[in-house]
């Protein structure tokens, strides 16, 4: 054997999970590595499995919403909503304002507790403590408002076909003003420790580009299209429950720290996603209509005419699609979500490689995947 | 310095020399670092906790003071990983006698010097390299990809982090005309202009590149690449638990209070007191007060730069063991040239 021979370095193999505080959740990401720079990477899901969609279809319309709710549990909101959208549609149910109404309240305080639940996470990757302590305790706010209108902080359980379960009160509505107010003053502090400072900035910025060709290849939507510079937003392309109504902009990556569609863009976009979801809540809470929040009565025998819809919501992580079939039973005859989490994770293997071993879990967290809705 | 100690610690004048050093590492490292790790455990929980707008502890004994101690005993009562395998363990303990064997050169006042050669502010260096090279067997010895990384990323920030932190050295001893602890300490004051660092305009420089090379050498927070949980799960620590990681924690935290004990020596005026007040207790002849107060005011120095550096690491985000390389050698070493080329022409423009 040649000296050169005997010398030679392989590449090394490792693999990260299922269990890994690098990983957005129970996922095998598969590593080769030259040194510290890796290679190539490729990923394996299923962990989560539930078997949600069938689940959904073993259930009554209203029980199967409840499953609906354990598509993402950290934005629950948004699974029953594309379900009720979806159900709605094929039964030509009409939902009152003031239902709507109080979906978009609890859709955008739904993105504001992700969101920040991002930027916790966010911090804790690149290991900034006391970024993670201070988002999680303005988080706590906005979970205590869906504690007082539902009764639950995550799984909250609230939609209803044709509406809400509950109507709110005006107590609730000083609230949601108080914690807006109150998250408008912890975003400049935010900002002030955290977003731009130099050494976040160093390990986020110019990582795991995204460009907005791949981007559009690979079906990614969301924040993390946004900050790819595309601008889509179903919010804003086919509005739902009364979005045409409201004036808000659809921030789009601009590349402050490094470039467009880097992680810092990715973490920057969301800060002012949670700006325009604040814009929202004030101008929805100003205009809530009188009147009922819910206009049909849904019982267990309920059942719709034979169809088919397919809905889409904006949620925090991005387009989700619930394409759902009536048979004309009593229970959804076929549910089919399309969530916006598998289009970020076909982004991995091509974000990750060239990068050092220290940025996984930064690139990773700043997609924001949630495994719970791409496993189902 | 052994008839100081003799006379301190009472002993009869015919004690063999090895008898009080080794009496006098015990007591050291019994009364002086042992409580000095709780102390600063506790003020470092309670300081990161203010800084996370969260209490800290605050249920064992007054405020939680007693939190360290019943930390210490949990660890001590665990069974040990079974991962954990022999040639980790030998090199724990290589690193920990390395590093407790610089008890002997640690400056702790005028009178209780026990090594003071003409080198011995070199002499504490061996037992952070030991450190250094004993963490990154330990990494090496685990087998995993991230023993591997642990250990190449303390390599890496081990020699990057010392050529700076020596060349600092040599501007404090520059001015001192020595590199013994009582030459250096002789040429400050208790007044602060007299200190190395604020007495002419480089010594801060070599100051804050001491204290940084510090951290980086020993992997302090926002540079502990090496045993990040965030993508290595603990790189090269990974496999301690128990006593062991007790040890490792414990040897890890007199590593930062052995470099700040050197940095006040060095650059802030170290156990100086009033001139007045040593020359009154030395005609009453009660030495034992001038080592009493000389360690009080050494400690209090150095806590306040412990203190210092824990709030820099709770604020600053984990810098990337590049990075880190990186501040050393662009940032780091050129300033240290450029203090020692500016300590050199204030001391022979004062001198000459």
């Amino acid at each position: 054997m040649s000296l050169r021979e005997y010398l030679a370095t392989d590449f090394t193999n490792w693999s990260l999970g299922p269990y890994h505080p690098a990983l957005p959740g129970p996922m095998m990401l598969r590593l080769q590595l030259d040194g510290e720079i890796i290679v190539s990477g490729e990923t394996e899901a299923g962990f989560l499995h539930r078997g949600l969609e069938k689940a959904l279809e073993r259930h009554s319309w209203q029980s199967s919403l409840t499953y609906a709710d354990r598509l993402d549990p950290e934005s629950a909101i948004f699974g029953e909503l594309a379900v009720c959208l979806a159900a709605e549609e094929i039964a030509g149910i009409d939902v009152p304002r003031r239902a709507q109404n109080i979906r978009v309240i609890l859709s955008e305080l739904t993105r504001i507790s992700s969101h920040l639940g991002f930027l916790a996470r966010m911090a804790k990757a690149v290991g900034s403590t006391p970024m993670f302590h201070y988002v999680l305790r303005d988080r706590e706010r906005v979970l205590d408002l869906f504690e007082l209108l539902t009764g639950a902080r995550f799984s909250i359980n609230f939609l209803r076909l044709g509406g809400v379960s509950a109507d709110v009160t005006e107590g609730f509505i000083e609230r949601v003003i108080d914690v807006c107010e109150l998250i408008r003053i912890r975003l400049k502090e935010y900002n002030d420790l955290f977003s731009f400072n130099h050494a976040f900035l160093k390990r986020s910025s110019w990582i795991g580009v995204l460009s907005s060709e791949r981007a559009r290849a690979l079906g990614v939507t969301g924040p993390n299209a946004r900050a790819a510079g595309l601008s889509l937003d179903v919010r804003k392309s086919a509005p739902y429950s009364g979005y045409e109504l409201i004036d808000f902009e659809i921030p789009v990556g601009r590349g402050e720290g490094g470039t467009i569609g880097d992680a810092h863009d990715r973490f920057v976009l969301r800060l002012r996603e949670i700006t325009q979801s604040l814009e929202i809540l004030k101008q929805s809470v100003d205009s809530i209509p009188a009147g009922q929040f819910q206009s049909v009565k849904i019982s267990r025998e309920f059942t719709i005419a034979p169809g088919e819809a397919y809905s889409r919501v904006e949620s925090p992580r991005g387009t989700l699609g619930c394409h759902l079939v009536s048979d004309g039973g009593t229970r959804p005859a076929r549910v089919q979500f399309k969530t916006p989490s598998t289009g970020h994770m076909l982004t991995i293997p091509e974000l990750v490689i060239g990068t050092r071993v220290e940025d996984i879990s930064v690139i990773l967290l700043s997609l924001d995947i949630s495994l719970a809705e791409f496993d189902r | 310095m052994i008839t100081a100690w003799q006379s301190i610690l009472n002993l009869p004048e015919h004690t063999p020399h090895a008898v009080v050093m080794i009496l006098v590492l015990i007591i050291s490292y019994l009364f002086v670092v042992l409580p000095c790790s709780l102390i600063m455990a506790f003020m470092e929980r309670k300081l990161s906790a203010d800084l996370q707008a969260r209490v800290g502890p605050n249920r064992s004994g007054p405020a939680g003071f007693f939190q360290p101690v019943s930390d210490a005993l949990k660890l001590m009562q665990k069974v040990d990983s079974p991962s954990s395998n022999r040639a980790e363990a030998i090199w724990l303990g290589i690193a920990g006698m390395a590093l407790y064997s610089t008890v002997a050169v640690l400056p702790l006042g005028s009178l209780i010097l026990l090594v003071d050669t003409d080198m011995s502010v070199f002499l504490p260096f061996w037992g952070v390299i030991v450190l250094t090279f004993a963490t990154l067997m330990m990494g090496l010895t685990q087998d995993t990809v991230s023993g591997w990384l642990g250990g190449l990323r303390t390599s890496l920030r081990g020699m990057a982090g010392v050529f700076p932190a020596l060349i600092a050295v040599l501007c404090a001893g520059l001015p001192a005309g020595g590199f013994s602890w009582s030459h250096i300490a002789a040429a400050q004051s208790a007044a602060p202009y007299h200190w190395t660092a604020f007495n002419n305009p480089f010594g801060a420089i070599s100051l804050i590149v001491f204290l940084m090379s510090g951290m980086i050498v020993l992997g302090v927070a926002p540079l502990d690449g090496a045993i990040s949980f965030s993508e290595l799960r603990g790189g090269t620590a990974a496999h301690l638990s128990g006593p062991k990681l007790g040890m490792f924690r414990l040897s890890r935290f007199y590593g930062m209070f052995l470099w700040c004990v050197m940095a006040v020596v060095l650059f802030l005026g170290g156990w100086s007191i009033p001139e007045g007040l040593t020359e009154a207790l030395r005609d009453s002849n009660s030495f034992g007060v001038i080592v009493l107060i000389e360690l009080f005011v050494l400690l209090i120095k150095t806590f306040a730069v412990m203190l210092l550096i824990v709030m820099f690491s709770q604020v600053t985000p984990r810098m990337r063991v590049d990075q880190v390389t990186d501040l050393n050698w662009k940032v780091l070493s050129p300033f240290s040239l450029i203090s020692l080329v500016g300590f050199a022409f204030w001391t022979a423009w004062l001198h000459g």
